[in-house]
Parts: C-alpha cells; structure tokens; sequence
C-alpha cells in the first residue's frame, strides 16, 4: 500500500488522468463480453416479448399493433384462466407440502451421521435428475398399464386413472413434483438446522422443555429466515412448472393439468396466436419478477439480521 | 455471500469437531419409532421407482406388465437395453455425447465470461459497475421457457436460428446471472491487498485475475460449474426449441422426448431409454454428492 502511494504521489495530474482512463478501459474490457452476450440473448429478447404482446403477430406475416387487447384477453380467456387455477394450485399446494416435509426430514436428519447423510441424498438425489425424464418415470408407474394399476388388478381393483381422471391428473402431478422437489428444502434446512447452537438447545433440555418444545419455540424460529427464503424459492420455481407437464401428462386429460408456460408454449407453436401468448408470457414474467424481488427483499433483510 | 463466507471460514473449524459431533448425536438421538417409520417411507417412496426403471429395463413387455415388482430370474433379459444402446432412431447414447460437448462449452466459455466480468465488477468501486451487477441479477428473474420464442425471434434476426452456436450462445447467456453474483461475493472475501502486491509486481488486471484470483476461488468455481453442468444436462425447452429435429442434433433429453412420445405404450422401448438417460447423472450424483449437495444449496439460498 505505501509503495502504490508513493507511485501514485510521483505521477504528476495528467498521467494520473490517463491512468485512470486506461483502468476504466481494462474494467470494461473484462465486463464487455459478458454484457454484450446477456443483453443480445436474454434482455434484447424480454424487449422483443413486451413488443410482441402488443401486436396480434401469428409467426409468419408482420405484426400489427393492437395496444391492450392481448391483456385483456388475459382473465376472461377460460383456458387462460384454468392455466393460471392450474398453476397458482401447484405451486401453493406444492410449496406447502415441499417446506413441510422438508421441515420434517431435515428435524429428522440434522445430526452429522453416516446414516444421515445417507438418507438426505435419497431425499435429494431426483433434484440432479430431468424433470422431463422424471415424469416419463411416473407415468410409467401410474399410468393405466403402470405398475401400480397392474398389481391392483391381481387383487380384483379396477384400474385408478391415476393421470387419466381429471381431478386425480392434477393430484398425481402435485405429487410427483412434491417427490422430485422436497428433498432440496431437507438439504436447505438442514444447512440452516447446523447453524443453530447446541448449547441453546442443551440448555433448554436442562430446564425441562422437551424436544417437541425445543423444536417448536426454538429451532424453528431460528431458521425461520431460510424457511421464507425456501418458500418463495419453491413458489417461483413451481409457477414455471413446465417438463414435468410435458413428459407426466401431456397437460391432459382434457387440459386438466395445463400450466401457464405449457399453455404459452403449446399455443406458440400450435396456434398462432404469438402475441397473445408473448402477452401471457410478460404477465408470467411479471409475477415472478415480483415473487422474485420478495426473495432478495427477504434475503436482505436477513443479510442485514446477520451482521447487525 | 454470507453463506460462502461462513462456509470458508467455518470449514477448518469443522472438520475436526465433526467426529466428536456424530457420537453425541448418536447418543442423544433416540431411537424412535416414529423416527425409523418416517425413514422407511422416505426410503421406500424415494427409491422404488428407481427400484421399477432398473428392473424393467431388463424384463420383456408381458413380464413388466405381469409382475412390475419381481424380478423374474430367469426371464431377465438384455435384448432391450442393447437394442437401445444400438438404436438407430433417437439414441441416447449418441446423445451422451453432443450433450457432454454442450456442458463443457458452456462451462468453459461461462467461466471464460463471468470470471473477468465479475472481478471487475468486485473490485471496483464506481456507482455504475455496481448498477451492472444488478442489471444481471435482473436475469435472475426470467423465466426462460416463457420468453423462448422471442429468443427465436432474435437468433432468426442475426442469422444463427437454428444452429448449435445459437444454442451455445442462448445457454452461455442464461448461465450468466447467477455465475457472476456467486463469483462477485466470492471475490470480494479476497483481501484486495494480493490484487496490489500483483499489480507492484507488475501484473497487469488480465494476469492479476487469472494467475492470482481465479485459483483462489475454486470453492465458487466448482459450485458454478456443477451448477451449469446439471442445468444445462437436463435442459429441454432450449435444445428442443432453439434446435430443429432437421438439425441432426439432439441432447439425451429431447432422445428422450422424441423417443417415447413414439413408443409410450411400448415399455420394452421405454425402460431401457429411461435408465440410460439417468444412468450417467446418479453415477456422477453418488461420486459427487457432497459437493453436489453444498454447491446447490449455496447456489439456491444466493442465486
């Protein structure tokens, strides 16, 4: 440091300036290449989309300018609107399952162990795998010539439309996802679950709670920052569900299991409506940025928890 | 960032108080029913499905819908893996290997990218360095299968729709966000005094960043690369997307897709594709577990 001092006191003004020039040359230098290929593939594209979802473009001839009508469409569209009933359902459904189980494994896992460690990558391991390759799995399983369906109809059960029943698709596809995904909160909160002191919890067992006690009024409460951090990770996650749409049920049956970026998709390269479907993407786009913004909003403020 | 922190510094400390650790929770705990009921259902959810895909892939069609869950010993069968692996049609073993050649340039070329990018934007104190940081973080908010046909749109507009550069160019870009901001909190637990005593020695910003800081961010490196390896294995909206059938290339998942949506009903087809598609990540998932597990979750909690 005194040496930089000294080298900068021998420099007289201009070359200071020039020095300063050259740096900011080289920062933009390293920066440049990275800005250039995100803002070309990733925001140039958001822009297109926002543009897009003005215009009633069909993929083929140009686009004219319709000004609000996509959005309009939006709410009283019935398959717009099953979509969004569809996709709000999996992820508040599935996000309360995926934090509560993963509340449950992680209490019941937290110690270092080999049989721990163990069980929490057998909670984990679907997380590395495709969602996609995930649900071609299941629907193996569930599906009417599944295993599941087979070995009921040795005990005389008729078949259960497991993803071929309206109502029980829905079910069936919240389950799968609920299994493919719960086990990443397990891991998340067991991180959390290690941070926690264990003298704290020896010094509530010494004055008698018990461990339901100490895990209700204590542990949990502690981590409850990386719990809210957890559940609107799995909210954003879960309202783009879309591979594991495509590979259990098709969206099927009769659309029953269509989510909002299957609906965009489908209706993208099937129909052609693209504005319409750029206009529902924006609006996906918005609500995730929303939900999205809650998890850094949150994650600040436990930031901050942490070095105050 | 603070997770990265604690976890650098936590580390040394940890390693020897984790033997003493296992025997006191293994004394405390105790051995509960309701402990080993909830362990048996996670076991037995978790892995016989697993169980199912290994088993039938072996099995002929009558066998698996006979008896899912046995395995019959003497009606196992390699028939249908081999006509598989030796499929013309939608391999996935020839998948194996444009996927693998996706991964690593991405990775490389993501490293390549963000490294630099991030160092600058760690190391500098301007305003508007900062404002970068946050224009990519905003990445970080798009959902990508939503916005994939304006995608096309743009690769169409620079002539490069439909070509594995556009692709490459598409998943480089989307790997992005979340490399940089773990790569910027990970630098800026480097004392900056090391980028000083470089710089008295004569390094210029290029050489300070690649001989000096990129090795000592390892830890950040192979969490970003395992990170994009995953995510870019898996992928399915955007080979499938950006790469038309007519291209002559596919990834083990859009095999996989093309594959079954043909041959659902016939799970002589189906099993073998299955289990050779998850073969390679749960042979890496148990070599790599433990890092797998720690540079998710610090991927997670920060990206």
């Amino acid at each position: 440091m005194v040496e930089l001092a000294k080298l900068n006191a021998g420099l007289n003004d201009r070359s200071r300036r020039q020095a300063r020039l050259r740096e900011s040359a080289v920062s933009l230098g390293m920066m440049g290449p990275a800005v250039l290929l995100y803002t070309v593939m990733t925001v140039v594209p958001v822009g297109v989309a926002v543009y897009l979802s003005f215009t009633d473009w069909d993929g083929f001839s140009t686009a004219s300018f319709t000004g609000l009508d996509n959005y309009k469409h939006l709410f009283d569209d019935p398959s717009s609107s099953d979509a969004w009933y569809v996709t709000a359902l999996i992820a508040a459904v599935g996000t309360v399952l995926m934090v509560g189980l993963g509340l449950v494994y992680a209490l019941a896992l937290k110690g270092r162990s080999r049989s721990n460690s163990f069980f929490r990558a057998v909670a984990y391991f679907p997380h590395v795998i495709s969602a996609l390759i995930l649900g071609y799995l299941w629907a193996a399983i569930l599906g009417t010539n599944g295993a599941i369906n087979n070995t009921l109809a040795k005990f005389g059960i008729e078949p259960v439309g497991f993803l071929f029943d309206e109502q029980f698709a829905l079910i069936s596809l919240i389950a799968v996802i609920v299994w493919a995904g719960f086990g990443f909160n397990v891991v998340l909160f067991v991180a959390a679950l290690q941070t926690v002191p264990a003298e704290l919890l020896e010094a509530a067992a010494i004055d008698g709670a018990s461990k339901r006690q100490i895990n209700l009024r204590i542990v949990i409460p502690m981590i409850s920052p990386v719990v809210t951090v957890a559940t609107v990770l799995n909210l954003v996650g879960l309202i783009r569900a879309y591979d594991i749409v495509v590979s259990l049920t098709g969206g099927g049956p009769a659309g029953s299991t269509q989510t909002f970026t299957y609906l965009i998709l489908a209706r993208s390269f099937e129909g052609t409506k693209v504005g319409y479907a750029t206009a529902q993407a924006v609006f996906l786009m918005v609500v995730s940025a929303v939900l999205a913004l809650l998890v850094t909003a949150l994650r600040n403020r436990q930031d901050q928890a942490a070095t105050s | 960032m603070v997770v990265l922190e604690a976890e650098v510094r936590e580390r040394p400390k940890a390693a020897p108080a984790k033997g003493e650790d296992a025997r006191d929770t293994e004394r405390k705990e105790p051995r509960s029913p309701v402990r080993w009921a909830l362990l048996g259902v996670l076991f037995v959810i978790m892995i016989v499905p697993v169980y199912l895909l290994m088993v039938n892939a072996f099995k002929s069609q009558q066998d698996i819908l006979d008896n899912p869950f046995s395995i019959p010993l003497n009606g196992l069968t390699f028939e249908h893996m081999s006509a598989a692996i030796n499929s013309p049609q939608f391999n996935v073993i020839d998948g194996y290997g444009f996927t693998l050649f996706l991964v690593v340039l991405v990775d490389v070329l993501c490293i390549v990218l963000a490294g630099p990018a991030a160092y600058a934007i760690a190391r500098s104190l301007k305003r508007r360095t900062q404002l970068v940081l946050l224009y990519f973080l905003a990445g970080t908010f798009i959902p990508g299968a939503a916005v994939i046909i304006p995608v096309i749109y743009v690769l169409r507009e620079i002539g490069l729709a439909n070509t594995v550069t556009g692709l490459v160019a598409h998943d480089v870009a989307s790997t992005l966000p979340v490399s940089i901001f773990l790569f910027v909190g990970f630098i800026r637990t480097i004392p900056v005094d090391i980028d000083n005593a470089a710089t008295i020695d004569g390094a210029g910003r290029y050489r300070t960043f690649w001989s000096i800081i990129f090795p000592l961010m390892r830890p950040a490196v192979v969490t970003v690369l395992i990170l994009n390896s995953i995510g870019i294995w898996n992928d399915f909206i955007s080979p499938q997307n950006l790469l038309s059938p007519s291209s002559g290339h596919y990834t083990v998942t859009t095999a996989v897709y093309a594959g079954i949506s043909q041959y659902s009903t016939d799970l002589t087809k189906v099993f073998p594709n299955l289990l050779l598609a998850i073969a390679p990540v749960v042979i890496f998932f148990i070599y790599m577990q433990r890092h797998i597990i720690s540079g998710l979750t610090v991927g997670a909690v920060k990206g």
